[in-house]
């Protein structure tokens, strides 16, 4: 048993040709993190998996488990178990040889594979399928022996590959309180890809967040949602996404303020500063409907989607669109003009270019991050 | 109703028709066997006879052919030639058709061209160098001469590579992070996971090397040591035996037929499988 299972990923780079499939990532992985790669399809989140697994070189870089360099060891030396997102299940054998096949290529006596293969069925609740075929299984129970196959090795760290991907959304859920528990229990470090917000939200200790095989952001749940450290990052996480409009930052009395068109928000700093452009973001749920004639974005609702405990209002503010989201009912009918308010801290600032987070550092102008 | 059963009508009479035509092609196909067999069964002042019947049975011709010639040695011969032949393709077929689907190396596609170029070259171009390269060996006259030439064949090569290119790569993966070299992945994962395939084809490949004629006639040249070139014996300038011949043909075909009859599945598999049809 490795005892330091430290990740470290120094540079990793990947070209496939003329696509970078990932970019210069830097990450530092704890002993016992739940990691989880997030990001848009195509992304490079499999790539990056697949360079610490061994199963692909990177181009450029190095890879670290706890003090040795692992960049070149083939993927049998790396003490890592992958569950993949077809669950690649060897088709010929039973559920109990394939949850063994690892134990098997490491030449375990028999009888010790046998103890091992019954603990770990017994675990995922996989006793009673033990001589099965995949074929003969259900998405959810191959998903299982798929987990099991990880597990019964007892390794340095777990990498998933969208192990959830092919389930229905109820066995989703709770396959996913299921690894979380999982992950809890033994206490092993979990390096998690997935494309979909709400697994990132709830299983991660932290979120790595790519974007064209770049980082974008790594972070708590907490703190990527709170904190998006970009235009990208903000409307990425969140459903629905974080409204995002263009605004001009001016000193009105001694205070700052967004201001558009059709915006007025106060920012809650007591300072002076150059007019700037910036691109102004706020959650749909931190918007609240104001009495008339207080500053505010003005917006016309242009429908309202029902999801049974909130509403959704999709407004018109100008050109662009706002969504805001409360508990049912929300008491605003499709026509109709409003005024939407949100607390200063709960507004995002971006740089327009880069589309950065700003923030504001007393004595100088908003810097980005 | 009436006109349902206008539709039935119809079409069960094109049934009928399309099993007509089936059924006079089988019969065509089966009557030069039935007459093999027939022939062999008749007694020796019979054998020119053409009644549809062999009668009365006598099975003299076979009695003479095991008299005059060694024909379970030769059937054993013909056999070891066979599945050595069809093993040692289907294992150089096999380990060649993994390194080109599951590897990257520089030149893999053109190497591949290659091999499977060599596929189309005729026999008649080989033949000569092989038998020349046999002669400096000193293996004319022997089996081995006859088997080792055949043993790779790009035929093998190609419809094993196919089958690998559909054969899911994660879970050549997943053997590697579970432990597996390379080696033991084939043996262990894609083995197993490929048996019909290998089956049948080993099946095929065997049974075209029973078959052979030309290829042993030159390398055994005057030795008798196949059953094909065994059943020379019975022709002669002055007027072929056929009874004897004919018992011969008849054993000769037997094992194929076996063969056949209890793989049958698993030939029609392979066919439609490496999409051949
Ligand atoms: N073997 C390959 N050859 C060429 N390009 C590749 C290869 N593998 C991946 N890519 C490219 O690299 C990029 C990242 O691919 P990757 O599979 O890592 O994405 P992903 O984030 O896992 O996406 P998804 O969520 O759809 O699985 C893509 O643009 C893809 O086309
Ligand atoms: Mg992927």
């Amino acid at each position: 048993m490795t005892l330091v299972s430290r990740i470290q990923l120094r540079g990793l780079t990947r070209r496939f040709g003329a696509v970078t499939a990932v970019d210069d990532v830097w990450l530092d992985i704890a002993d016992g993190e739940f990691l989880v790669l997030l990001g848009p399809s195509g992304c490079g989140k499999s790539t990056l998996l697949r360079m610490i697994a061994g199963l692909l070189p990177p181009t450029e870089g190095t890879l670290h488990l706890g003090d040795t360099d692992i960049t070149h060891q083939p993927p049998q030396r790396r003490d890592l178990a992958m569950v993949f997102q077809s669950y690649a299940l060897y088709p010929h054998l039973s559920v109990a040889r394939n949850i063994g096949f690892p134990l098997r290529a490491r030449k375990l006596p028999r009888a010790q594979i046998r103890a091992k293969v019954a603990a770990v069925a017994e675990t995922l609740d996989l006793t009673a399928l033990l001589d099965r075929k995949p074929r003969e299984l259900s998405g959810g129970q191959r998903q299982r022996v798929a987990l099991g196959r990880a597990l019964v090795r007892d390794p340095g760290a777990f990498l998933m590959d969208e192990p959830l991907s092919n389930l229905d959304a109820k066995l989703r859920a709770g396959t996913r309180a299921e690894i979380a528990e999982l992950h809890r229990r033994l206490g092993a470090t979990m390096v998690y890809v997935t494309h979909d917000q709400v697994e990132a939200m709830t299983m991660a200790t932290r979120i790595a967040l790519l974007d064209q095989g770049r980082l974008e952001q790594l972070g708590t749940p907490a703190e990527v949602y709170d904190r998006p450290a970009s235009v990208f990052a903000a409307t990425f996480l969140g459903s629905p996404a974080m409204n995002v409009l263009d605004a001009t930052v001016l000193t009105v009395d001694g205070t700052l303020s967004a201001r558009a068109e059709d915006i007025d928000l106060p920012l809650g700093i007591d300072a002076t500063m150059p007019d700037r452009p910036v691109r102004l973001g706020v959650r749909p749920e931190h918007l609240t409907i104001a009495p008339p004639g207080e500053p505010g974005i003005r917006a016309v609702v242009t429908g309202v989607e029902n999801l049974g405990s909130e509403e959704v209002a999709q407004c018109r503010s100008g050109t662009a669109r706002v969504a805001v989201r409360g508990t049912r009912p929300l008491g605003v009918r499709t026509g109709e003009a409003l005024t939407l308010t949100a607390r200063p801290e709960h507004l995002h600032l971006f740089d327009v270019g880069s589309g950065r987070r700003l923030t504001w550092q007393p004595g100088a102008v908003p810097a980005a991050v | 109703m009436t006109t349902d059963e206008a539709v039935g009508e119809g079409s069960r009479a094109r049934r009928l028709g399309g099993h007509l035509v089936l059924g006079v092609l089988s019969l065509l196909c089966a009557f030069p066997v039935y007459w093999l067999y027939a022939t062999s069964l008749r007694a020796p002042e019979d054998v020119y006879s053409l009644s549809v019947l062999p009668w009365p049975l006598s099975t003299a011709s076979y009695a003479e052919a095991f008299a005059t010639s060694d024909v379970l040695g030769m059937l054993l011969n013909t056999g070891v030639v066979a599945v050595l032949s069809a093993l040692g393709q289907l294992l150089i077929a096999l380990l060649a058709a993994y390194a080109f689907a599951a590897w990257r190396f520089p030149f893999r596609r053109l190497l591949y061209l290659l091999f499977v170029g060599t596929w189309l070259v005729p026999f008649q171009a080989t033949m000569l160098p092989n038998y020349v390269l046999l002669s400096r060996l000193g293996l004319l006259e022997t089996l081995a001469g006859v088997i080792i030439p055949t043993l790779c064949s790009a035929l093998g090569v190609l419809l094993l590579r196919e089958h690998l290119n559909g054969f899911p790569k994660e879970l050549l993966d997943a053997a590697r992070m579970d432990g597996r070299s390379s080696w033991s992945t084939l043996w262990t994962v894609v083995v197993p996971a490929l048996r019909p395939a290998l089956a049948a084809l080993g099946i095929l490949l065997a049974i075209t090397a029973w078959n052979e004629y030309f290829w042993p006639a030159m390398v055994l040249q005057r030795s008798n040591a196949v059953v094909q070139l065994g059943l020379r014996s019975f022709l002669g300038t002055e007027g072929n035996d056929w009874g004897p011949l004919m018992a011969m043909a008849g054993l000769a075909c037997l094992p194929v037929f076996v063969l056949y009859l209890v793989l049958q599945r698993h030939i029609v598999n392979a066919f439609v499988r490496s999409g051949l049809k």
